[in-house]
């Protein structure tokens, strides 16, 4: 899992979806995710799966980052599935909630910068806890980079190949160790330098204002009205399943749309 | 794997709102404790060590869909107070990139909270027995305990949520035996009945009885009964043993490669850096800038 990508696509674009603002990209999720939540039938599923991959198109996000981080929980997903499931269409059902739901997820990570999502968190939670997701987002990418390091230079010295596990192993635990000892001097030194800049109990994000108040609230009215068809199609399920065939085949419509248009206009 | 990977909407709403409440309750107690003194050193300590167990986390070992948790080492370094707060940072950012459901950031929580706190409890009296010598084999006898006892916790979450029956309403248009396509703008146009969707309504003979698997689920208590087609809808549940059974085959392997590495990083560490593994990382470096003694500016 490449977090510096994501952070990268997340600060760098600047689509329509990057320009909205933080607190509509979050509703919209949380409609979406409870569209997913209601929601047991698979063409449904599809349909919201598509809707968020043209959403991911229309925002040139990275497309082949975004698809293979939601289809990373499909691998426990179907362990569970595979394990707890009566058949297979419900099978089937759990394993594309986890990968809507992720899609979901990834789609608004790499439109937002994290410090924009954990701001209306920081709200919600003690302020320690507020901090600490904060502090552990610098963190990830200092240590991401550190083993990174301490692994090629273990390469170099052969202390890592394909031949040798119980040698690889080693190094890898070695290497996970150093890293924690740099971690520790690494949060002495932050404490430091927090005490030195008068930090006493809770870290400030500035709030990102938002590009056109009009697309945030589409946005979120986009989202409100996926989470009301898809409530919809579950509670009439015996009126409205034999056309919710529509859904997808319209979900599909607009993925094309989507792309087409991206592509005659670069 | 001791955590949540179920996607969400597959457990219960109840399940994972009472995981919330008493994930929040956990946290908020930790947090009280944790602010009373020397709140300015925990915020990074707490960063750092969440942040090596989220890049842990986030490298997984594909063929048993296994990953590295570290969590007994972030236990043994943090603490009873600090580790639910790791916990939650850990799982919430886990869950912003997919990596389990955000419904379930709660009982996920709970459960990781549980391995940090076990984790710790076990090795600092391993630890005690064995002496500070042998500090790579109570990580191990730590570890493997540990993890078995966590997943036993995470199939009891699955046994309280996932007994329940899903009904036709909720597998949908495609239960195979109900497949229907349908023009919603006019009859005639096309009416695609896959699987014979006129003849899902079962004649159960004697009585003449019809029932529908579509329309309702089954509650049988009708005379003449409806034997094959309720069977078949008792066996729509999600199988909790089905489930124990996989994740105690597959855990076992996964207990020991974390007890391995854990192992070997606390023998390093142990033989490096001492204290940080018997007194926890709040005892490194205690000495303060001088003019700031008493902690936080006043």
């Amino acid at each position: 899992m490449n977090l510096a990508s994501i952070d990268s696509a997340a600060t760098r674009g600047e689509s329509w979806l990057h320009k909205a603002a933080p607190w509509a990209k979050l509703s919209a999720f949380a409609l979406v995710l409870a569209a997913v939540i209601v929601n047991w039938n698979l063409l449904v599923l599809a349909a919201i799966g598509l809707l968020l991959a043209a959403v991911v198109a229309s925002s040139r996000a990275p497309a082949g980052l975004a698809f293979s981080l939601a289809l990373y929980p499909a691998i426990f997903a179907a362990i569970f599935a595979v394990s707890a499931a009566p058949d297979v269409i419900t099978g089937a059902v759990i394993i594309l909630k986890a990968v809507v739901a992720a899609l979901a997820a990834v789609t608004m990570m790499l439109t937002t910068p994290y410090p924009q999502v954990f701001a209306p968190l920081q709200r919600l939670v003690p302020a320690i806890v507020g901090d600490a997701l904060l502090m552990t987002y610098r963190s990830t990418f200092l240590l991401l980079g550190k083993f990174a390091n301490l692994m090629t230079a273990m390469r170099l010295r052969a202390g890592v190949t394909a031949g040798r596990p119980l040698r690889t192993a080693r190094s890898t635990a070695r290497a996970l160790a150093g890293t924690l000892l740099y971690s520790i001097d690494l949060a002495q030194r932050d404490h430091d330098i927090m005490r030195l800049r008068g930090y006493e109990s809770r870290l400030r994000v500035t709030a990102v204002r938002s590009a056109s108040v009009p697309v945030d609230v589409a946005l979120v009215a986009v989202a409100a009205g996926v989470a009301a068809a898809s409530t919809a199609s579950r509670v009439w399920a015996e009126t409205l399943n034999p056309y919710t065939w529509i859904a997808p085949a319209v979900g599909a419509l607009l993925l094309v749309a989507v792309i087409t248009i991206g592509r005659k206009s670069r | 794997m001791s955590h949540i990977h179920i996607p969400d909407g597959v457990l219960p709403v109840w399940l994972w709102v009472l995981g919330w409440v008493a994930a929040m309750a956990l946290v908020g107690i930790a947090s009280r404790f944790a602010i009373a003194e020397d709140h300015r050193r925990k915020v990074p300590l707490l960063g750092v060590i969440a942040a090596l167990m989220l890049v842990a986390m986030s490298s997984e070992i594909i063929p048993i869909a296994y990953h590295v948790n570290l969590t007994v080492l972030g236990g043994v370094l943090l603490g009873p107070v600090l580790a639910p707060i790791a916990a939650f940072v850990v799982v919430t950012a886990l869950a912003l990139v997919g990596h389990g459901g955000v419904t379930v950031i709660g009982l996920n929580t709970v459960v990781i909270a549980a391995e940090m706190l076990i984790g710790w409890a076990l090795f600092r009296t391993i630890t005690r027995a064995l002496g500070r010598r042998r500090a790579s084999i109570a990580a191990f006898a730590a570890t493997v305990p540990t993890l078995a006892l966590t997943t036993l916790l995470l199939v009891g979450i699955v046994w309280l949520g996932g007994g329940k029956e899903l009904t036709a309403r909720e597998t949908g248009a495609l239960d195979p035996a109900d497949m229907r396509f349908e023009n919603p703008l006019g009859d005639g146009v096309f009416v695609a009945k896959l699987f014979a969707g006129d003849e899902h309504a079962h004649d159960h003979g004697a009585g003449g009885h019809e029932h529908d698997a579509a329309e309702e689920p089954c509650t049988d208590t009708h005379a003449g009964g409806c034997g094959e087609a309720c069977e078949d809808e008792a066996a729509a549940t999600l199988s909790v043993g089905r489930f124990a059974a996989v994740v105690f085959t597959l855990g076992p392997i996964g207990w020991l490669l974390e007890g391995l590495i854990i192992a070997a990083i606390i023998g390093f560490v142990a033989r490096v850096r001492p204290s940080l593994v018997f007194e926890g990382a709040l005892a490194e470096n205690r000495a303060a800038i001088p003019g700031d003694e008493t902690g936080a500016h006043r």
